[in-house]
């Protein structure tokens, strides 16, 4: 900030003076018959004084000017009313854990001081439209077509293109291939959740194919229950859906459970699965109902509200829970807006609440992008979410399938083209990518899968993680995929199969009866996921969301609760000595067990050096408890515990 | 910023073996960038901390001021009174100060009065049809539910804001409240956490204090020579690890300075804190009144040893405790006997051992309860009351069986607060609502996190939100009750 000329040569308040006083100094001062001239005489003192803390993307103290609504909101001016203006006061005042600017910036002059006086006095006038709210990355609505770059060292994957172009331009090294053993793990924990067995591996390594990669990742999509139980996990946390949890007390709250599962299985094109979620019928109506707690609930979270952060926020990376308190400072959504989506949902006529007061107005229905149509306000609710789902799901909102392609690409590279996923505000690191996939799900009938698989055959996804020294910040470039942590289910998942100690499909929620008859199906016991299972302490404190909230990422850090859980927690213990005893049944040389169990959890064996630390707690001669100890060896490893 | 320089191995391992230097000595520091911690604009002047540790005494499902410390006029039980006549159900006596008088049954507790701070004009909103749970989240945490983003628990802002006292002490402990196998278990859950802070700031719950112990300990059917060489087995396997290099240094670091601080922990001298077993027989028989007094002895170990935050509940359960829908004067009976002798024991034992003056104590409910009103008059609570009646037919109709917002009581001790010294005061005759002083949740919290050396400004960035330990930076201290 530069201090405007005036304070230089500015006369020094007389703080002695009682603000009384200053206010009648002010008045002689400021006799001037002309009106006041925002953009002339306000907006001056308020860019040199104020809105380096208070505009912009800054609102400290949570006070924003950006807007003179938002100036209103915070009651910081009363129109007409300088003595009661608290912005007058601040600024007037002596005291240093008042005043305004704060004690170690310059006082605004007297000739300053007076022009906000007859600002408020003359009720506040605003230049229309403006706002001190930073000119931001405005991104594309509608899709954009691609031109793709030519191929580089045969890399024909059109991600390769456009990445390999990119780092080209960024100066940055072509990433190391990732060896075939790593690339197992890696596609397996990523496709379907698990790591792949000893035997899958060593198929998998005799294979001469020179498309082997290609074929698994088309084994692991095509098998639709391994797949659906891997992504019920990122879907739950999405919707924010889960079987127990508040609101269930007074049947505010329904699940999806069953209609998320079965949606998987069956690979619902994205576009119906979104119009089912908007414009459910039936089962898949609980995402919209939102959660209601019992008693009188402030406006910004009811139910209306909730639809519309809800599916701002999940469907379209957009943070609508400030505007829906108030026009937005942090991004260009207003209070009208959040509240016309809110509209849609509501059975009732709606009224406009701005930082939880009634305003008067009613809301009128309204969809954010009318460049792809209207909602028509007049129509019943049933109709209005008929429309809105169409709307959100006509091939021309780029913004759905950028979203939710931005959200794949990060379960599968570590990080988004987009970051934060929920900010799709935000300038991507690739447009091109972006909107080269996002044009990929549309042509292809939107079919998550075709996605995934683009992905996961590119080199780009087959190159060895990027070492970072610390959590990247802003001006990221991409170098290649990141490092991702075992979610609380994959964790748990993995252990239970490597020990061979799964949970049965009894009392598994809604989705029992449907877990039971895929055993019959097969044959065999059914393999039922963490994810079917209760949240319990140990996959609490190991990230799993009680999904309260939209849940878009999990902790990537390991914290000392879940050390203590993992060191001594009754659960895990009992589960390796069960284990321990499976592992036995049919292996009782500790040189094999050893090979065995690295192998499973890491896909690879074990080094000498590695090899002898761990037959030293084997024994010679294995028991339950040396081969229990052997398992919590492995699974404690940050190698065990991040997908590579 | 450019992504990282490609590094040589030996620079890679050099760096680690310095962060891990590093690692030893900041326990809880390392945060992924998000949240960020905000700095206010004003500098809210916060005078230094008067308390080290604090012990929040949890009643858990409304304890009914008039039964406890803010007595009314007193009528017996008698078959065929009007109940709208009763407001307290219990006699006064006196207390060791000489203008504030508690509630017969509470002898011990009018013993230490004259340490106490009682502020008996705490008031909550009204919220409508009441349901505990939401009134205890937002007590909690300071702000109602639901939020969209999920609130952090006083405790874990004190573990975030502060970090342990003894490092190897998790700093927020949570005593005597079973989370699951009960009607609302789900509501306690959502705020039982540290929110947008981050697990590891978040509760190490004990639900049974004499089962503390075998949180702490190796796991069952393991001893301490096995445990350790189990985890030097993994100290060397993690150094010979061939794909170390590949991991990231602060996902690496993170894991093996939380898997460190866990076993510093367990095998501490310091986890005798948890054993209740350990305590003199004679000390352990005057707080042992059942679970609670029990918790509340483990409170006082902990502290002793270096606890930060620890709250000690009579334990919420819908219909049990100090929810008395019916039957409201027997069942407070049998408190007064679980929660009187326990409390001023912790109390007269932190003074004995010079901890009083910097452990802040707090009794605290989430409201206070009436024979008559359910919220405060004018709410549109709905009446919960299973005893409905208009004069006394029998026992279980005598007590205060309505939920009640207006006016209840908070004690503190000790931690800079003044010594029997009387804060505020409700209406004498029905509505017993707050009439001099009343204090919000928000001042409340302000307030104790004043004595803990906290703004209630301190912030953190969530969403591109600011979001403040009390509710929107707006919390005031009570000025009045600091000596």
């Amino acid at each position: 900030m530069t201090p405007s000329d005036d304070d230089n040569n500015s006369l020094v308040f007389e703080f002695k003076i009682r603000m009384s006083s200053l206010i009648t100094i002010a008045l002689i001062l400021g006799a001037d018959p002309q009106p006041i001239d925002f953009a002339h005489d306000v907006l001056p003192i308020l860019k040199a004084h104020c809105v380096e803390c208070h505009g912009g993307d800054k609102a400290e103290g949570g006070f924003s000017l950006n807007t003179r609504e938002l100036l209103l909101d915070a009651k910081a001016a009363v129109p007409g009313n300088p003595v009661k203006s608290p912005l007058l006061e601040r600024v007037l005042s002596t005291d240093p854990d008042e005043q305004m600017p704060p004690k170690d910036k310059p006082r605004l002059t007297a000739a300053q001081v007076d022009v906000l006086r007859r600002w408020i006095q003359e009720e506040l006038p605003w230049q229309e439209g403006f706002t001190f709210a930073a000119a931001r990355y405005e991104p594309p609505l509608l899709p954009r077509a691609v031109l793709l770059p030519p191929v580089v060292d045969g890399r024909a994957n059109p991600v390769d293109r456009i990445v390999d172009r990119y780092l080209a331009e960024q100066k940055q090294p072509a990433p190391t291939p990732l060896s075939d053993a790593s690339f197992l793990r890696r596609v397996y924990l990523d496709l379907v959740g698990l790591p792949p067995t000893p035997n899958q591996l060593a198929a998998f390594l005799a294979d001469q194919n020179s498309d082997k990669r290609q074929h698994v990742i088309e084994r692991l999509l095509a098998d639709n229950t391994a797949y659906a139980d891997h992504w019920m996990t990122f879907w739950s946390d999405l919707l924010r859906n889960a079987n127990s949890g508040t609101g269930y007390i007074d049947g505010g709250r329904k699940h999806i459970t069953a209609w998320l599962y079965k949606s998987l299985l069956e690979n619902k094109p994205y576009n119906q699965f979104v119009h089912e979620l908007i414009k459910p019928d039936g089962e898949s109506e609980g995402f919209i109902r939102g959660i209601k707690w019992r008693g009188n609930v402030n406006a910004s979270q009811t139910r209306e509200v909730q639809f519309s952060q809800n599916i701002s926020q999940v469907f379209l990376g957009i943070n609508m829970k400030c505007a829906s308190c108030h026009d937005s400072f942090i991004d260009r959504w207003t209070l009208d807006e959040a509240y016309g989506l809110a509209a849609i949902y509501s059975a009732e006529p709606l009224e406009i609440y701005r930082c939880d007061k009634p305003t008067g107005e009613i809301a009128k229905a309204a969809w954010i992008f009318p460049k792809l149509g209207e909602i028509d306000p007049a129509a019943a609710q049933p109709q209005r979410l008929e429309q809105l789902a169409d709307l959100m799901t006509h091939p021309e909102n780029g913004r759905l399938s950028r979203t939710i392609v931005n959200r794949l690409w990060r379960q599968l590279m570590g990080r988004g083209i987009v970051h934060p996923v929920d900010a799709m505000h935000t300038r991507p690191w690739s447009e091109d990518l972006l909107d080269f996939l996002a044009n990929y799900l549309v042509e292809n009938n939107y079919d998550l899968k075709k996605v995934l698989a683009l992905i996961a055959n590119s080199q780009a996804y087959q190159s060895q993680a990027v070492v970072l020294h610390e959590e990247p910040a802003d001006g990221f470039v991409y170098a290649g995929p990141i490092v991702k942590r075992l979610t609380a289910e994959q964790y748990m998942d993995a252990i239970w199969e490597i020990t061979d100690t799964w949970p049965n499909a009894e009392n598994r929620g809604p989705v029992a009866a449907l877990l039971k008859a895929q055993q019959a199906a097969d044959g065999k016991p059914r393999r039922v996921r963490a994810v079917f299972t209760a949240l319990d302490p140990l996959q609490a404190t190991l990230g799993r969301p009680n999904r309260e909230q939209v849940v878009t990422s999990r902790p990537d850090l390991l914290t000392t609760l879940e050390a203590i859980h993992l060191a001594n927690g009754d659960r895990l213990t009992d589960t390796l000595m069960r284990g321990a005893a499976h592992l036995l049944q049919t292996q009782q040389d500790a040189e094999v067990l050893v090979d065995q169990v690295f192998k499973h959890a890491l896909t690879r064996s074990p080094t000498t050096a590695e090899a002898e630390i761990a037959r030293d707690i084997v024994g010679p001669t294995p028991t339950q408890q040396s081969v229990a100890d052997l398992l919590w060896l492995v699974f404690m490893l940050p190698e065990f515990q991040f997908i590579q | 910023m450019q992504a990282p320089p490609s590094t040589t191995h030996e620079e890679r391992r050099a760096r680690r073996e310095f962060l891990k230097a590093l690692a030893a000595s900041s326990a809880a520091t390392l945060m992924s960038g998000v949240p960020r911690r905000l700095t206010a604009e004003e500098p809210v002047e916060t005078p230094p901390a008067t308390a080290d540790s604090c012990i929040l005494i949890w009643m858990a499902g409304g304890m009914a001021a008039p039964e406890m410390f803010d007595p009314k006029r007193y009528l017996p039980f008698e078959i065929g009174t009007p109940v709208e006549k009763i407001i307290s159900t219990f006699p006064a006596i006196d207390t060791a100060v000489d203008n504030i008088k508690i509630c017969a049954g509470l002898e011990n507790l009018a013993g230490v009065m004259d340490r106490a701070t009682l502020i008996r004009s705490h008031v909550q909103e009204d919220l409508g049809h009441i349901l505990h749970s939401r009134h205890q989240y937002h007590w909690h945490t300071g702000y109602v539910p639901p939020q969209t983003v999920a609130a952090p628990h006083l405790g874990a802002w004190m573990a975030k804001l502060l970090g342990p006292r003894n490092p190897v002490i998790p700093p927020f402990i949570n005593i005597g409240q079973r989370l699951e196998g009960h009607g609302e278990s789900e509501e306690l859950k959502a705020f039982t956490t540290a929110g947008f802070l981050g697990s590891e700031y978040g509760p190490f719950n004990l639900p049974f204090p004499e089962q503390a112990a075998a949180a702490v300990r190796p796991p069952k059917g393991m001893t301490g020579e096995r445990f350790s060489s189990r985890y030097n087995a993994l100290q060397r396997l993690i150094e010979k690890s061939p794909h170390s290099e590949y991991l990231s240094d602060y996902h690496q670091q993170s894991m093996l300075r939380s898997v460190d601080n866990a076993h510093r922990l367990l095998g501490s001298n310091d986890k005798q804190a948890f054993d209740l077993e350990l305590e003199p027989r004679e000390s352990f028989d005057k707080y042992n009144t059942g679970v609670f007094g029990r918790g509340c002895l483990l409170a006082r170990r902990l502290v002793e040893s270096g606890a930060r935050f620890v709250e000690v509940t009579t334990e919420y359960i819908p219909f049990v405790h100090w929810d008395t829908h019916e039957n409201g004067h027997t069942t407070v009976d049998r408190l007064h006997k679980e929660v009187d002798r326990p409390i001023a024991q912790l109390i007269l034992d932190l003074e004995t051992k010079g901890l009083l003056d910097r452990t802040l104590v707090v009794i605290a409910s989430e409201f206070s309860r009436d024979m008559i009103i359910e919220g405060v008059p004018g709410s549109n609570a709905r009446d919960q009351s299973r005893a409905k009646t208009d004069v006394l037919k029998e026992m279980k109709h005598y007590g205060l069986h309505r939920h009640f917002t207006g006016g209840s009581s908070v004690v503190m001790f000790g931690g800079g607060v003044k010594r029997g010294f009387l804060y505020g005061a409700t209406a004498p005759e029905r509505p017993c609502i707050a009439i001099e002083n009343p204090v919000s949740i928000s001042d409340l919290h302000a307030t104790i996190y004043r004595a803990m050396g906290i703004s209630p400004r301190a912030a953190f960035d969530i969403e591109r939100r600011p979001f403040y330990v009390t509710k929107d930076g707006n919390g005031k201290p009570v000025a009045d009750v600091f000596a």
